[in-house]
């Protein structure tokens, strides 16, 4: 069953990431694929993240597809203007790509090319609108298309959200976004709060894939309160990773207990880990969904 | 107003490879932010003779973007004639005039920034993105294209932690917009979809 079926059964949605390699050698990355082989719907291939220079999703999520996986390709609103962001998502689609994650991205100064364009042609809310017109068989302009997409688009939000922030979201859920992948959750009273708010403001609640970051240390626990925006890890969180033996062991175990209790609250889970997915299997193992 | 800084000293004497040269400063902008007035090229002029430079003159015009006439100019500061350069310390709009008009090298000291302006005393800049198509009543009198690090037309991005932008420590601006239009009874202008811009309206701007 694709992905974009298993979005309309209601079935427990898992997904988790992958970032492009940073040259030309993929082997790496299709070790990292193996790892998450029966384990996910689909793998998110990340799209040049936190604005450092990697390989093109659409060529990964092509390679990784020919494999077997079903991908879910980022794409940003940062490096590329209306006409690239239309050929990018027919050429995707010509590679079999249908599941489209839109997001702002983040700022070239926040990456490895920091005198970079900003491009932000389009902003995620406008992509989502340009996304409903191919798949309706026209461009941006409006002209005809010749074929028209397939695409199961979503969008990205924090679970925290402002006032103003809310607004984008449901301006995000009217343009069409299907699923939405949080950043990642710690805290299941503000994941609690996120899904009372969603159902405010949509009368058809698009499906909440909320994302897990398995910690590694305190200092992990630390550094993504104080670098990540939209992140927060709870005091008692970080006071279980200090006084842990085996730090690494206890991230797996609060990973796998979020999963649970995550299990009632929304519609899915998206792991998206901070080096590799040597823990992914043994973290849906022991949440007791794999 | 125009806003600009000044350059590193290092690197306009890297530019200025000539040595006999005329500063002109700005009465408007410039003048103004104390970047291009008669103090600002006063101390130009010492610095430049101290690097070796030999300054055959210097002048504060009116406005470096407004001239009617550059013979007047002449009349009025005829050491010009004798320079190999100039140094403008002026806007992008002031130095650009000027080299319309001048048959030798003009440098510029200052590089422009943004379009501001001043409110009670206090210099803002980034007010106006000069799109050529303003919208700026749809927030509530606060331009995203100037003040978003995005130029994002539907909302926060959602980098921004404890408020404040990813890019730099300024407020994030969409919470501000939020406040502005809640205060003047038009929070119903955020929920618009704001459809993409029409960059033909500044064919020549980057921004």
């Amino acid at each position: 069953m694709s992905f974009s079926d298993k979005l309309l059964t209601g079935e427990f949605i898992v997904t988790a990431e992958i970032s492009p390699p940073k040259g030309t050698e993929i082997r790496p990355l299709l070790s990292e694929a193996a790892r998450l082989k029966s384990l996910v719907d689909a793998i998110n291939v990340t799209d040049n993240p936190r604005a450092i220079m990697r390989m093109s999703p659409a060529a990964v999520c092509w390679l990784l597809q020919g494999k077997g996986y079903e991908t879910i390709m980022h794409i940003t609103c940062r490096d590329r203007n209306r006409l690239a962001l239309q050929s990018d998502l027919l050429g995707a689609h010509a590679m079999g790509i249908r599941n489209i994650l839109i997001m702002t991205g983040d700022h070239p100064e926040k990456g490895d090319h920091e005198g970079a364009k900003p491009v932000y042609d389009l902003d995620s809310v406008q992509v989502l609108s340009l996304i409903r017109k191919l798949n309706n068989g026209f461009d941006c302009s409006g002209n005809r298309l010749e074929g028209m997409t397939d695409f199961t688009p979503g969008a990205v939000s924090n679970t925290q959200l402002s006032d103003v922030s809310m607004i984008k979201l449901r301006k995000k859920i009217n343009m069409g976004a299907s699923f939405i992948q949080t950043q990642a959750v710690f805290d299941t009273d503000s994941m609690s709060n996120f899904m009372d708010k969603i159902d405010m403001i949509s009368s058809k609640r698009p499906v909440i894939i909320a994302g897990i970051i398995p910690l590694r240390s305190e200092k992990s626990a630390r550094f993504l309160n104080e670098n990540i925006a939209g992140i927060k890890v709870p005091d008692n969180i970080i006071n279980r990773m200090r006084e842990a033996n085996d730090p690494a062991s206890e991230g797996i175990e609060i990973a796998a207990e979020l999963i649970r209790k995550l299990r009632s609250l929304c519609d899915g889970i998206h792991i998206m880990p901070i080096r590799d997915h040597k823990n992914t299997k043994h973290i849906l193992e022991t949440a007791g969904i794999r | 107003m125009i806003i600009s800084k000044q350059k590193e000293f290092d690197v306009i004497l890297r530019n200025l490879k000539e040595e006999d040269i005329f500063i002109i400063g700005c009465g408007k902008c410039a003048k103004k932010l104390r970047v291009g007035g008669e103090p600002e090229v006063l101390q130009m002029k010492t610095k430049l003779e101290k690097a070796g430079k030999n300054i055959i003159g210097w002048t504060v015009l009116s406005s470096a973007c407004y001239i009617r006439s550059w013979e007047e100019v002449l009349t009025q500061n005829p050491a010009i004639k004798k320079a190999h350069a100039l140094l403008v310390m002026s806007c992008g709009g002031g130095i650009s005039v000027i080299s319309g008009f001048a048959d030798i090298p003009a440098y510029p000291a200052l590089d422009t920034e943004s379009l501001g302006g001043t409110c009670c005393e206090e210099t803002v800049k980034d007010q106006c993105g000069m799109c050529g198509d303003c919208i700026i009543w749809m927030y509530g009198g606060i331009c995203p294209l100037s003040q978003c690090a995005k130029t994002l037309l539907n909302g926060p991005c959602g980098g921004a932690k404890d408020g404040k932008c990813e890019v730099d420590d300024r407020l994030c601006v969409w919470d501000a917009i939020f406040e502005r239009l809640k205060k003047i009874g038009k929070l119903e202008y955020l929920d618009v979809l704001r459809a993409p811009r029409d960059h033909t309206r500044n064919r020549r701007s980057n921004v």
